[in-house]
């Protein structure tokens, strides 16, 4: 009996061989990486991410697959959970490279994951695009790593001249969480610009808690008292609906400005009527949309039911911009290093790339130079369009 | 089923008996010089085999990662697994156990350092090659070589000592910032802490004091932990110990030479696997030989009852705190290596899913001892790699693996047991009987 088992199952191997065999087709594939949160702390950015991306995908292979040079590829993308932790990013990205053996790698998304994860693919010559990461670090000193989006020294002061010039607000409060990286970085770049157009000491309020803090109103009692013009709260989605609602409870009634963290379709489910009327600068803006932004908004929402994050924008156009710099490579060679390199050569040379969140060309350093679009909810609750500001 | 099946064949018995038979008489020496075989044959032949298995390159974790996500290819994956590490392993280490017994008793007759030294020699040819086929092995190997540290200097305090600890990520960035501070500003043009002081060449020989350093301050942040708690034990030390940890990381949250939230990044590349190796199998030396001291015993009579042990003139204060400093100091280490394995550290980090993931390791491998840490350490850490392709599901059965352990062995997989070098590395030829002869 035990003889018969042992035959069994190297039967079932034998088939089983023989059909895994038989799947091996001998098609040209690219097959691209992506290291994104899909457990962990922020599972929707994940999500969003692998939506946008399975939308793209569906897309090419449907039309045949993807012209680079004289020849037709399929695209297959690898999906990595960095739950949310920079250890696993690290490990999600070394096994891309290493045993996935991935052209290029989209992700991650926050700054903690793509810190680390860009020192890694920079020393393993691999060419990597963090589509939302807004922190300095990512990119600097590493030729393999690209963005997708703007850097907070270019939001900071995006959000300190529209507060000026909007509101001719002369002194502005600022209430953020020092142990956060993003909303702390941006509250600095915030005030160092506010300052340099009010003068020292213009920003009145400089308030700060801690993450999984619920309560805000000692913070916002003095920054009412410190009779400034505007709030400015970089904060994210699930914390800006109780920082906003305290504020207008405890009698704030002055303009509230936000940053592009704000712009989650879950904002507005959690906030209601209380964030109606506030602005924030983000990647861009879901409702007015027109073009080829409108097209993508329409067949995302259609597709799985809500509007897409900017997340899921940037990351949509940061794999159209891997797939334009593989197109120009003119040709992949089958050589993974060579094909790394040029396609690592090609992205610093992308110049005025029509992405559906804003045009951009990348500076040495991998960043692109792109525009920041102002938001203002609706009194319906949309993120409507306002204004568009580009950089100098 | 399974007992029905063998209680009604009995030659089936016989013969698993008799494959047992065959495989005790294998030295450690043998098994590691059939991985040795195992390895070589993969580095030579592994590649080509997998493509003819379908196998687009060779399974990173023994094939797990390749099971979960394209379930078509588990034979290709079983097949290798197979071919490729048990075959050779078992075919080299059986044929070669007579040679292997007479070279392990000869090593042992020597000097037990020079057996244990040949063996690790060894040990370290088997990681190196089969971690040198894709670098997604050697980050893996070297995570799990550290959780192995943390592990291990875990359960001095949740085993050994018998409390419950909660301020182990604490040291853990505590050492991790220290030496990583250290080698920035040392050796390296850092934007916070201004041009290097030192060449970079000399870095990795001073990096071993960078990784003490760490250790050290982690020692010190524990004495700070120790002062006021040392009269307070099981839930007051745990929450003692639980605020301590948020203190660590608030604290590095607001200090702004390091970065803050942001954290320091660009950490040079020297925790390599040799360096990881050495440190992880000196901590196991120190640790192993601590807790088999008097001291070690004491900590084990202050676990089992305070009061008795203090009777019996154990200074139990004294124990408690030198047990605590050591295990912080070995935290500290490990978070130093961490910190330049990753090339980046954030307090993040060092919260409260870190704790949770150590805590598992020591009560999955077992309390109180070595054999437990390591392979608690290791097969959590595999696991939490392997699984990953599940996704959600991952969180599930990982947590469910714990329960099942926690509920048919308590104590953990392998708890109470001695790490005893001698008797791991002696030869298997001599059956017991004559020994016993021999003794008479």
């Amino acid at each position: 009996m035990r003889r018969g088992l042992l035959i069994g199952i190297i039967c079932c191997l034998a088939v089983g061989l023989i059909f895994s065999g038989c799947g091996k087709k001998e098609e040209p594939k690219i097959k691209i990486g992506f290291n994104i949160p899909l457990t962990g702390d922020i599972p929707k950015v994940g999500e969003g991410s692998k939506f946008a991306a399975e939308m793209f995908k569906a897309d090419i292979n449907s039309a045949g697959g993807l012209k680079v040079g004289d020849k037709s590829y399929q695209l297959e993308f690898i999906y990595e959970d960095n739950e949310s932790k920079a250890q696993s990013a690290t490990a999600a990205a070394l096994k891309l490279i290493t045993q996935d053996d991935v052209l290029a790698i989209i992700g991650p998304q926050s700054s903690k994951q793509a810190v680390p994860s860009g020192e890694i693919c920079n020393a393993n010559k691999t060419p990597m695009i963090s589509p939302w990461s807004t922190n300095p670090n990512t990119t600097k000193d590493r030729p393999y790593v690209f963005r997708g989006c703007f850097l907070d020294p270019f939001q900071g002061p995006v959000a300190a001249n529209f507060a000026t010039e909007e509101f001719g607000a002369k002194k502005a409060a600022v209430l953020f969480d020092v142990a956060s990286d993003y909303p702390k970085g941006l509250a600095e770049f915030f005030k160092g610009a506010f300052e340099k157009i009010h003068g020292s000491g213009s920003v009145a309020a400089f308030e700060t808690f801690t993450t999984k803090d619920r309560d805000f109103s000692a913070q916002l009692t003095n920054i009412i008292k410190s009779d400034a013009d505007i709030l400015f709260t970089p904060q994210y989605y699930d914390e800006v609906p109780l920082i906003v609602k305290q504020a207008r409870e405890l009698g704030w009634t002055k303009p509230i400005l936000g940053s592009d963290s704000w712009g989650s379709a879950e904002l507005m489910n959690l906030c209601g009527d209380d964030c109606k009327g506030s602005f924030f600068s983000t990647h861009y803006a879901a409702a007015g949309a027109k073009g080829a932004t409108k097209e993508f908004i329409d067949r995302y929402k259609e597709k799985y039911g809500y509007v897409p994050d900017d997340v899921g924008a940037l990351t949509w156009d940061s794999i159209r911009l891997l797939v334009q710099a593989i197109q120009n490579t003119g040709g992949l060679t089958g050589d993974l290093q060579k094909d790394r390199d040029a396609i690592k050569d090609q992205l610093a040379q992308i110049k005025d790339f029509a992405g559906i969140t804003g045009n951009m060309t990348f500076t040495p350093d991998g960043d692109p130079v792109k525009c920041a679009v102002i938001v203002k909810i609706s009194q319906a609750g949309d993120f409507e369009f306002y204004k568009s500001v580009c950089p100098q | 089923m399974q007992d029905t099946i063998e209680q009604t064949h009995p030659p089936h018995v016989t013969f698993w008996r008799k494959v047992k038979t065959l495989f005790v008489k294998i030295p450690l020496l043998g098994w590691i010089v059939g991985a040795i075989v195992a390895v070589l044959v993969e580095r030579l032949v592994g590649s080509g085999f997998a493509s003819g298995l379908g196998l687009t390159k060779e399974p990173a974790l023994f094939g797990l990662l390749i099971i979960l996500k394209t379930p078509s290819l588990i034979p290709g994956a079983l097949l290798y697994v197979l071919l490729i590490y048990m075959l050779p392993t078992v075919a080299v280490a059986w044929a070669t156990a007579l040679f292997a017994n007479r070279i392990a008793a000869l090593l042992l007759k020597k000097h037990i350092l020079i057996a244990v030294l040949v063996h690790l020699g060894l040990l370290y040819v088997v990681l190196h090659f089969w971690a040198d086929i894709s670098g997604y092995r050697a980050h893996t190997l070297k995570l799990a070589l550290i959780a192995i540290m943390v592990t291990l200097s875990l359960n001095i305090i949740n085993g050994y000592m018998g409390e419950f600890s909660c301020s182990h990520p604490g040291f853990m960035a505590l050492g991790a910032y220290t030496s990583s501070v250290f080698t920035l500003s040392l050796f390296t043009d850092h934007r916070f802490f201004g041009s290097a002081v030192l060449p970079e060449a000399l870095g990795p020989f001073l990096f071993p004091i960078g990784l003490i350093l760490g250790g050290l301050v982690a020692a010190l942040g524990a004495l700070i932990v120790a002062i006021p708690s040392f009269r307070t034990r099981g839930d007051y030390l745990a929450i003692i110990s639980l605020a301590f940890m948020f203190i660590v990381k608030s604290m590095i949250e607001n200090m702004e030479f390091v970065g803050g939230p942001r954290g320091l990044s660009g950490q040079p590349r020297w925790a390599d696997l040799t360096t990881i190796f050495i440190w992880t199998v000196i901590s196991i030396w120190i640790i192993n030989n601590f807790v088999r001291s008097t001291l070690g015993k004491a900590l084990n009579a202050v676990r089992d009852e305070e009061m008795a042990a203090n009777s019996m003139t154990v200074n139990t204060r004294r124990t408690k705190i030198t047990a605590f400093l050591f295990a912080a100091f070995w935290a500290g280490v490990a978070g130093g290596l961490l910190a330049h394995v990753l090339q980046y550290v954030n307090p993040s980090t060092f919260g409260i899913q870190k704790l949770a993931e150590v805590l598992a390791m020591v009560y999955f491998g077992g309390l109180n001892s070595v054999y437990g840490s390591i392979v608690g350490a290791v097969s959590i850490t595999v696991l939490g790699e392997a699984l990953r392709p599940l996704e959600i599901f991952k969180w599930i059965i990982i947590p469910l693996i714990l329960i099942l352990v926690m509920i048919f062995r308590p104590p953990g997989l392998i708890a109470f047991k001695e790490f005893d070098v001698r008797r791991i590395l002696q030869p298997r030829n001599t059956p017991k009987k004559e020994v016993k002869d021999d003794a008479a």
